[in-house]
């Protein structure tokens, strides 16, 4: 009896999560403009979206170069920063770094958005340029707050490691630098990579901190759709969400996948 | 190999972090060919000292030679020396084969000769048909042993190894004992062992070196460590001891416990002042009116091949290892050879050590337990204190 | 003590550099938008003017607090129930339960705009019933709901981390010891879960507190709350200085409120012996 209610309790929210989800694949399938109500099947927002492709296309094409460039600059910063704090010894100066590294995750994303906008802004006055504000601006906020997450993720795997590695490395004959890219980069890898796509998805999702951060001529994805409302949304919109949605849904069983099988074979 | 030759030389070596001296002008010199053991209690820097062998710390003051070259400054990875670490810190990613290639991959050894020496380590290793297994899949005595190879198949002068058996369980640990031991005389290199374990040191080595507190208290074949003690700390760390304070009547004559003894020691002042060890298994129990000594039975705890029997004298607790049964409550009297009494000078480590009044098993059970996680933790504390400094140092300029 | 680090330190230096420029000065620099007017010298006029926003500030707690409320109402069964199930099961609802935070959350919120609508979804539904429209959104309602449609799985996620791990040999050692199944849930599970409700508060508390969509979209302009208001500072009115003001007001309400769930964790954490 008890499990019934738990499992009735559960199916009532996983609906209302997956409610919104519902209304948008439906009606990107809808024959008539409106997104409330159902006019018949149709492909034609999808036609839409791939013959009128520039209106999408642009922000699609801004938000895969931001996400993939800011994702590969943190990773390298990120995964350097946390050898380094991991080998760092003095107490203060660790904590000071954790407390600076949970900043960016800690704050509002409004504040972080807010604050970074005004250095640019504060910046641009000085050297007095025009416009403060543009893809290098955006870059440098996606950059800012994907790091703490790289960190975040690599961190563990070092605490996880044996702490002599690097040091046996170079017991047999390796220079530090080659003890830390034949064992210990190996060692952290996972790491590496689940920051990596931590530090892209974040990038692709954010709407809030690009919103304060990024110039006219640079709009990606979130912002186009938050702008797009204030004209009625089309359910081309929706259509394009689906197939992200379905594209999603594909890296997630794929991973999950391949993820079981490491499993599998680790038994 | 040649006994005669230093191979290692370590002279007036000062470790300090933050103004606590980890080790304080500590001078060892290692020959050729030796299974020497650095042995001693949580802290007492003998991870330290290994350390400073294999370059990973550099000494605030002194110098390390090694075959009268002198190596400081000298990093890690250009030094002839290979390290066993205590938790093997093998490479996860690679399996058994490529760990063991790893030193000669990095020195550009062509591959045929690689793939001969590799294999030739693994029969010497007993691991011949695991050469493509992930060594996370491997036993702890396994995962050993492929520590082993990766570190002889370089053939290195001097092998340090850190504590390698904390880690396996106790039969296994007996195994690998004997099979170091075989190693280190089949291939004649230098072994520099570290260990908090006294019975591991005196079976294994040809020198034991006792460390305490930064320093070296004594060093000495195992035997000689076990019955001359230099002073009371020794005594006490190896093996079981009654430790006393006595008076050095005069050459051969030590008064102790209210009797005076005949001994073989001598060259003390007449009247000073000096402790005195009697080990447990030297001591015999006679009748009362046959003994040197007169005292009741405490205790007595049966050991499989002797009793642990526990004599209180003037209120000292003598403990007294034999095969004989006395029972609790008996007056019995103790006989000591002259042999069996060692006369030490008065250290600093006088006082601290040797009475049996608040002795139990369960206590000293729980202490050994306790210690050893203690021992590996503060080991592991105090080499990352000495790194620290050079950090805290830097930080604190930034 | 000397030793040869000189590579890990180097190693360091790209991110204090990046750490220092776009994270801590920022912050400086959100304090100097504060008290300067927009001439640039110093002036208190941001600081006094903030006593207008005292009942926008009142109402995004408030608003905050019971979306905080109802999510850890939601949640904490939630994630037990997931505990509970075989551990196939519980991976698949993980994924399940994150799956719309990996989707554009600002999608979603149309979504349910569109749901909500004078003219939509429910409303079209509820007029082929013959009912007449409800006035769904533009709701505090709404806007709260909204706040625990996005963040609700923040709160899902370190509750249900914290109790998958509960070892059940606890659980069953309580029930030896003669607890039913309320006290198991009140004296064992609810401490031992404790730190992951104290992360998953301040997960849901700290976006809901300075969201400025989810009340443009579902309070449909009429509510306005703190994000709002330094969005509308910014962006329609280029008053910076304000805007910045609001924010460093913000951030200090987030910094004490976070203190105050330290203290009351780290209070926890000696009694409950967690």
């Amino acid at each position: 009896m008890k499990k019934v209610l738990g499992n009735i309790f559960m199916a009532i929210i996983y609906f209302i999560l997956y409610l919104p989800l519902i209304v948008m694949l439906i009606f990107s399938f809808n024959a008539g403009r409106s997104t409330s109500v159902f006019k018949g099947f149709s492909f034609k927002w999808y036609a839409e979206l791939f013959t009128n492709s520039a209106e999408v296309g642009v922000p699609v094409r801004n938000t895969l170069i931001l996400a993939v460039l800011s994702a590969v600059i943190a990773t390298v910063i990120g995964t350097a920063a946390a050898v380094y704090i991991y080998y760092v010894r003095s107490k203060a100066w660790k904590n000071t770094l954790n407390t600076v590294t949970n900043i960016p995750m800690m704050n509002p994303d409004i504040v972080t958005g807010v604050s970074l906008m005004l250095l640019f802004v504060f910046v641009g006055r000085l050297v007095g340029a025009l416009n403060s504000l543009n893809f290098f601006t955006l870059l440098i906020a996606h950059i800012t707050f994907n790091i703490p997450y790289v960190i975040l993720n690599v961190l563990p795997k070092l605490n996880q490691t044996d702490p002599h590695l690097a040091e046996a490395a170079q017991d047999l004959g390796s220079t530090p630098t080659e003890a830390f890219f034949r064992v210990v980069l190996p060692a952290i890898m996972s790491g590496v990579t689940s920051g990596f796509m931590m530090a892209f998805t974040l990038s692709l999702d954010d709407f809030v901190i690009s919103y304060y951060t990024t110039g006219t001529d640079f709009q990606t994805l979130p912002l186009f759709v938050f702008n797009m409302v204030k004209k009625p949304v089309r359910p081309h919109i929706y259509a394009l969400y689906s197939i992200i949605f379905l594209l999603v849904l594909v890296v997630l069983l794929f991973t999950n996948i391949s993820g079981m099988k490491e499993k599998r074979e680790k038994h | 190999m040649n006994h005669e030759k230093n191979i290692i030389e370590l002279k007036n070596i000062t470790v300090r972090f933050d103004g606590e001296t980890v080790l304080d002008n500590l001078n060892l010199t290692i020959r050729d060919g030796e299974f020497v053991t650095l042995l001693g209690s949580s802290g007492c820097g003998k991870t330290t000292t290994l350390r400073i062998i294999a370059g990973f710390l550099e000494p605030d003051e002194g110098e390390v030679f090694f075959d009268s070259k002198n190596m400081n400054g000298v990093p890690a990875h250009k030094r002839e020396v290979n390290t066993i670490f205590q938790r093997y810190a093998l490479f996860p990613h690679y399996n058994v084969y490529d760990n063991v290639a790893y030193g000669l991959k990095v020195r550009h050894v062509p591959k045929d000769e690689i793939r001969e020496r590799v294999m030739e380590m693994l029969r010497l290793v007993n691991l011949e048909g695991f050469a493509k297994r992930s060594v996370a899949k491997l036993s702890g005595g396994q995962q050993q042993r492929v520590a082993i190879a990766r570190a002889l198949v370089l053939k290195p002068k001097v092998l340090l190894l850190d504590e390698p058996l904390s880690a396996l369980d106790a039969k296994l640990r007996k195994d690998m004992q004997v099979e170091l031991r075989n190693i280190q005389q089949a291939t004649g290199i230098t072994f520099i062992f570290v260990t908090h374990d006294q019975e591991e040191a005196l079976s294994m080595s040809d020198t034991v070196v006792v460390m305490n507190e930064g320093r070296v208290q004594q060093i000495g074949a195992p035997e000689d460590i076990y019955n001359e003690p230099q002073n009371a700390f020794v005594a006490d760390f190896i093996g079981e001891s009654n430790i006393l304070d006595g008076i050095m009547k005069e050459d051969f004559t030590a008064q102790f416990s209210g009797h005076t003894f005949r001994c073989v020691d001598r060259g003390f002042a007449p009247g000073e002042a000096v402790d005195i060890v009697v080990r447990p298994e030297d001591v015999d129990i006679v009748k009362p009116e046959d003994g040197m000594l007169k005292g009741t039975v405490t205790s007595v705890t049966f050991l499989g091949v002797h009793y642990e029997i526990i004599v209180d004298i003037g209120g000292f607790k003598w403990m007294i290892q034999t095969t004989d049964y006395a029972g609790v409550g008996e007056t019995v009297g103790l006989s000591i050879d002259p042999d069996a009494i060692h006369v030490m000078k008065k250290s600093k480590y006088s006082g601290l050590y040797g009475d049996y009044s608040t002795f139990s098993d369960e206590m000293e059970e729980m202490n050994q337990m306790s210690e050893e996680l203690a021992e590996e933790y503060a080991e592991e504390l105090a080499a990352e204190r000495t790194e620290e400094a050079g950090d805290g140092a830097e930080e604190a300029g930034k | 003590m000397k030793n040869r680090t000189f590579l890990r330190r180097i190693i360091g230096a790209p991110y204090v550099l990046w750490a220092a420029i776009f994270i801590v000065i920022p912050l400086l620099i959100v304090v100097y938008y504060s008290f300067t007017g927009p001439d640039g010298s110093f002036t208190l006029d941001n600081m006094k003017n903030l006593s207008d926003y005292g009942q926008i500030f009142k109402i995004s707690i408030l608003y905050s607090i019971a979306a905080t409320v109802i999510s850890l109402i939601l949640a904490y069964p939630f994630a037990y129930v997931m505990s509970r199930k075989k551990e196939k099961t519980q991976q698949i609802m993980m994924v399940l339960v994150m799956l719309p935070m990996w989707m554009s959350l600002l999608i979603l919120t149309y979504s349910w705009m569109n749901i909500l609508e004078r003219q939509g979804i429910i409303n079209t539904l509820l007029g082929k019933l013959g009912h007449a429209p409800l006035n769904l959104i533009g709701t505090p309602a709404a806007v709260i709901f909204g706040m625990v449609y996005n963040y609700i799985p923040y709160m899902i996620l370190p509750i249900y981390s914290v109790m998958s791990k509960i070892d059940p040999s606890v659980l069953e050692a309580a029930e030896d010891l003669g607890s039913g199944s309320f006290s198991k849930l009140y004296r064992v599970i609810l401490p031992l879960s404790m730190p992951g409700v104290v992360s998953g508060i301040t997960m849901v508390f700290v976006p809901s507190v300075s969201t400025f969509y989810i009340s443009q979209k579902l309070g449909d302009g009429k509510i306005l709350l703190v994000g709002d208001v330094i969005e509308r500072q910014i962006q329609a009115q280029n008053n910076y200085n304000m805007g910045a003001a609001l924010s460093l007001v913000l951030m200090v309400l987030i910094v004490l409120s976070l203190a105050l769930m330290k203290l009351f964790a780290g209070e926890s954490d000696e009694n409950l012996y967690v």
